[in-house]
């Protein structure tokens, strides 16, 4: 039944995409980055589920005896995802308050005004 | 002992961060003698790798925690530096070490200089752990690091006009860079169930499925928005021109290499898949564009640091076109390109740094002029600068441009591909429209009159002009002794890139490559033919100081040289077709005008295309990322 | 030893002295030619060395607007450089040092005079010297594109599958193959090359950078003296280097057997190639508009460049 999170997955990033590509509004284009975070996260967390899989808590022996790995769920992807989600929300965190700023100085957060930088 | 040096290096960054941020936000002394300290201290641990990795071909690991490969499985995360690593480590840190001296004078009196320095260690670390990781998804986070700090640092002086748009521009795009990047690996791991690199390069080289090629495409395009090859170069030049100085160099000479470093790690190591000929022509042709579009764009800025931003766009474009050929001589060009751009290019944005920092923050090359003769070093290291990134023999930019000619021509003759003839021919023509650029600045800027508003311009304080002159020194003897940098730097790097199975070895253990099928790519000559600077400086110099003696034996009761006074005014003023002169000062607006009457409708086009509307440019980044997924699919399956 | 027999390149044949000998007659010729076709006596042929040592003469002066110390080097500069070119560029069958430069590395090197022109122009300060340094520029933008077709289309011809930029192989190829002048398919390069060599030396119709009665000379406008005799000097030597180059680049076949009368041979065609583009299209044409020039350069001269090299790329 994995083929429901990749899709979902798949879609969350078009979607992050679509809207950082498309939206006008700064706070919407961090949405979009965090969206496509989370399609991200979702897709790594999936690598390592394994259906009816236990506990990753095993002796090398038992791996090495010939126990295949479908035996338990992956526990790499899951500290990939912690620290995927951990820099994710940093960027949002950056780009919120850079965002902030913006507003103080621009006076607007549409992204046809904050275009000073051009050519 | 010195396998620990690696992460060692990288840890003292990040410790050094923390110690400034502790204790160097208040005092100043502090603060400067925390970062030189530590920066020296990199400084000697890397180049003392140089010696057991580079010339002795040695390969150096270290698994953290000790964590060794079982069973053929790599589980724990592994540094991992062999000579290409090194060598990129050692562009970063001499970049940072100088760029570090400089901000001492750069950024004397700005406010919260601790946390300047915190990010600025941060960047280096980040950049010195991303070539010398030996794992991907280290890798990854290695790249947001020095991302965040990156975007943190240009946009650090939040007054400057435009720096806030710039550092989210910069963000967003490079946040969707990163983006690709992770999904590119999170499919790597799902097809292979391993992140280390060594052992990645025995699972993916050859066996282009689905999966890992949408993986590749991914990264490609990934490291593509780190190294800002075109279409995904927007954010760069608006970085460039608001961030610090020293923040520009080395954002231009490290963080772009980063990328490029990236790209090689993976398309030679990773995947392997250099020899594929739609992979050449892929990259060759991103090299080509960039190189194009940077050098022409940067002909009609009229921004100081905004033009030197189009220049390492363009720059970056010949690494990328060299790298991208395949052969040897063609890495060879490109890494040694790399580092040579490192040198001139900080070069060029210290000097700008200078003159921005002399004359209250202008970098309108329509309201400057004539500040030869109020900085004069500061003129001398940039014509250095200018020579050595036109090309001009025999500072280093020729070297390696030379190379990069070479291997392209080679290219085209050996594969009889038409194509390869025309790349030959945009890379030498860009060269010269490099050329018109810096004339266009050293006019508006150096030379010229002196306009009335910066009558009481300064030179700048010694401590940014020793920088300037060290690097100015290392153009000069990378481009003399350049037979010996290539042979005894460059090659050895490009020796790893395409021999993997010592590096493989080395990580995984013995005969683990072999085991893996997987042998050495086939190492064509490197062929470094016939310019002898140094028989060519000897003439220079010999001739040189011959025609000196003629002009100075000239200058006797006849033909002498008559300081101004005030008495013979009129005779030293300008010629004005018999008027009273006035100030009058050619400006960078009014130059190559014959050019740019021609190239209208292309630089409409351009201006059509770089709008400032941050969705357009991710926009810019998701097709173009998309052109290289669907071209792989089409043609490397 | 070896460093006497270098001095005596540099300094005599073929570098200084001999550039300088030839660089003079040929502007000389030049010039009385010239004079003829315009039913005019002309100045002796060796006005230009009277000239020469005139300027030599007279006072320097600094405009109070320049930058002393690159105005008074970049003369210098663009002397030197010149001086050296010669030294690659091989005489018919003589050749002063032979593997140590190819063609891309002259191409560079002639680029380094016109740079020390537009150097010393902009350190002058003048307005006049800021335009005619624009304008030179462009040129050299313009001619850069088929000049490097050029080199390379002859790089194709010579060495086949086999990277060949050194100018000494593509002589001895010559010398075995006959020149290249006489393939059918490399006339559309040598057009080229002549067309080129006008702009690359500034004579007119492509004298837009220099132009006295527009611009008073452009880069040149503030130099007097000895800088000045200098400028003037590196330009009549371009002059013998450029059709040089042309010589040795399709007239590289010819063979006397000594070095004497290959020097004799060499100068006789260098003057028949500068007759020909030089003082011929300079009697018969009027000064171009500079962006003209671009445009004429980048689609008429590289095309013709293009169409060479797509001959030669197809095996003719």
């Amino acid at each position: 039944m994995m083929i429901y999170n990749y899709i979902a997955c798949i879609l969350l990033i078009v979607l992050g995409l679509y809207t950082v590509c498309t939206q006008k509004n700064l706070l919407k284009t961090i949405i979009g980055l965090g969206i496509t975070d989370y399609g991200i996260n979702l897709l790594i967390v999936s690598s390592g589920f394994n259906d009816g899989g236990s506990v990753p808590i095993y002796q090398m022996s038992d791996l090495l005896n010939g126990v295949s790995s479908q035996f338990f769920v992956d526990p790499v992807p899951q500290a990939l995802t912690l620290t995927s989600i951990v820099i994710g929300a940093c960027v949002n965190a950056m780009a919120l308050a850079i965002v902030v700023m913006i507003k103080k100085k621009y006076g607007s957060i549409n992204v046809d005004d904050v275009r000073r930088l051009k050519g | 002992m010195i396998q620990h040096f690696p992460v060692l290096a990288v840890m003292s960054l990040f410790l050094g961060a923390f110690l400034v941020e502790i204790f160097g936000t208040k005092r100043e002394a502090v603060r400067n003698a925390i970062t030189f300290v530590t920066f020296t201290l990199v400084l000697i641990l890397l180049y003392a790798l140089i010696k057991p990795v580079i010339l002795e071909g040695r390969v150096i690991s270290y698994w953290m925690g000790n964590w060794e490969p079982v069973a053929g499985y790599a589980i724990g995360i592994g540094y991992e530096v062999d000579a290409l690593g090194l060598v990129f480590a050692i562009i970063a840190i001499t970049a940072f070490w100088l760029s570090n001296l400089y901000s001492f004078g750069y950024m004397k009196g700005e406010h919260h200089l601790g946390h300047f320095y915190t990010l600025f260690m941060m960047l280096c670390g980040s950049i010195i752990g991303f070539c010398m990781t030996g794992d991907l998804f280290n890798m990854y986070i290695m790249v947001e690091i020095m991302t965040f700090s990156a975007v943190a640092l240009t946009g650090f002086n939040t007054d400057k006009d435009g720096a806030l748009e710039a550092a989210l521009k910069y963000l967003v795009i490079c946040s969707v860079g990163s983006g690709f990047i992770l999904t590119g690996i999170a499919l790597i791991y799902l097809q292979c169930h391993t992140l280390n690199i060594a052992q990645l390069a025995t699972m993916l080289a050859g066996r282009l499925t689905p999966t890992t090629l949408m993986s590749f495409g991914l990264i490609v395009a990934g490291f593509g928005v780190k190294s800002f090859m075109v279409p995904f170069h927007t954010p760069l030049a608006d970085a460039h021109a608001v961030a610090p100085s020293p923040i520009s160099m080395v954002l231009s000479g490290v963080v772009t290499k980063a990328g490029v470093y990236g790209m090689i790690r993976c398309i030679y190591i990773l995947f392997r898949a250099m020899d594929l000929t739609q992979m050449q022509i892929l990259i060759t042709t991103f090299g080509t564009v960039t190189m194009f579009l940077g050098v022409s764009m940067a002909l009609k800025q009229h921004d100081f640091k905004r033009l030197l931003a189009f220049h390492s766009i363009s720059q970056v474009g010949y690494i990328l076109l060299a790298v991208g050929l395949g052969t040897t001589l063609g890495l060879t060009g490109g890494i040694f390109h790399a580092a040579n751009h490192m040198l001139f290019k900080g070069l060029l944005f210290l000097a700008a740094g200078a003159v921005l920092h002399q004359t209250g923050g202008i970098t309108d090359l329509d309201r400057l002029g004539g500040l030869s003769k109020k900085m004069p070093h500061t003129t001398i290291c940039f014509l250095v600068g200018a020579a050595a990134i036109s090309g001009i023999p025999p500072f280093n930019g020729f070297a390696s441009k030379w190379l990069i000619y070479q291997a392209a021509y080679t290219k085209a003759i050996e594969s009889g591909n038409f194509y390869y003839l025309i790349v030959t021919i945009a890379a030498l023509t860009v060269s010269v429209m490099t050329l018109a650029s810096f004339v266009k600045i050293t006019q508006a800027v150096f030379f010229g009159q002196l306009s009335e508003a910066n009558k009481d311009v300064t030179e700048a304080p010694k401590v940014m002009l020793v920088p300037m002159y060290i690097i100015s020194a290392l153009c000069l003897i990378t481009g003399v002794g350049y037979k010996f940098f290539a042979s005894y730097f460059v090659l050895p790097a490009v020796n790893s890139a395409v021999n993997v199975t010592n590096y493989i070895d080395v990580m995984m253990g013995d005969g683990y490559a072999a085991a893996a099928g997987v042998s050495n790519m086939a190492a064509d000559n490197v062929m470094i033919s016939s310019w002898s600077p140094v028989v060519y400086l000897i003439l220079f110099v010999t001739v040189l100081a011959a025609a000196c003696i003629v002009i100075l034996a000239s200058s006797g009761d006849r033909g002498r040289v008559v300081e101004v006074t005030d008495k013979d005014a009129l005779k030293h003023s300008n010629f004005f077709s018999g008027e009273e002169p006035v100030y009058s000062h050619v400006s960078g607006s009014d130059m190559l005008w014959g050019y740019k009457h021609n190239f209208k409708a292309y630089y409409n086009i351009m201006d059509k295309i770089h709008t400032g509307r941050m969705t357009d440019y991710c926009s810019m980044v998701v097709i173009a990322a998309a052109v290289i997924i669907v071209f792989m699919f089409m043609f490397m399956r | 030893m070896i460093i006497l027999q270098y001095l005596f390149y540099i300094l005599i044949f073929p570098g200084a002295l001999f550039t300088i000998a030839a660089g003079l007659l040929l502007a000389g010729i030049d010039r009385k030619v010239i004079a003829h076709m315009q039913k005019r006596i002309g100045p002796p042929v060796a006005q230009p060395v009277y000239d020469f040592f005139k300027l030599l003469g007279k006072e320097t002066i600094i405009p109070a607007t320049a930058n002393r110390a690159a105005y008074l080097i970049a003369p210098v500069v663009s002397f030197v450089s010149l001086c050296i070119v010669m030294l690659f560029i091989p005489i018919l069958g003589f050749r002063a040092i032979g593997g140590a430069a190819d063609m891309i590395v002259i191409l560079y090197l002639i680029t380094i005079p016109g740079a020390a022109l537009i150097v010393g122009g902009a350190a002058s300060g003048s307005p006049f010297a800021g335009i005619g340094i624009s304008r030179e520029m462009v040129t050299m933008m313009a001619y850069e594109l088929p000049l490097v077709i050029i080199l390379l289309t002859v790089a194709k011809k010579v060495g086949g599958d086999m990277l060949i930029f050194d100018l000494g192989i593509v002589s001895a190829y010559q010398a075995q193959a006959g020149s290249l002048i006489t393939e059918w398919s490399m006339i559309p390069a040598a057009v080229a090359m002549l067309l080129v060599i006008p702009a690359e030396i500034g004579t007119q119709p492509f004298d837009v950078a220099e132009a006295e009665n527009e611009i008073c000379e452009g880069p040149l406008v503030e130099y007097s003296g000895s800088p000045l005799a200098l400028f003037k000097l590196s330009i009549n030597m371009k002059m013998i280097i450029m059709t040089g180059l042309f010589t040795a680049l399709f007239f590289g076949g010819i063979r006397t057997g000594f070095v004497i009368t290959d020097l004799i041979v060499f100068v006789l065609i260098s003057t028949a190639v500068m007759l020909v583009c030089i003082t011929t299209t300079h009697a018969i044409t009027a000064r171009l508009k500079i962006e003209h020039l671009f445009k004429f350069y980048w689609t008429v001269v590289a095309g013709l460049a293009l169409v060479s090299a797509v001959l030669v790329w197809i095996g003719l």
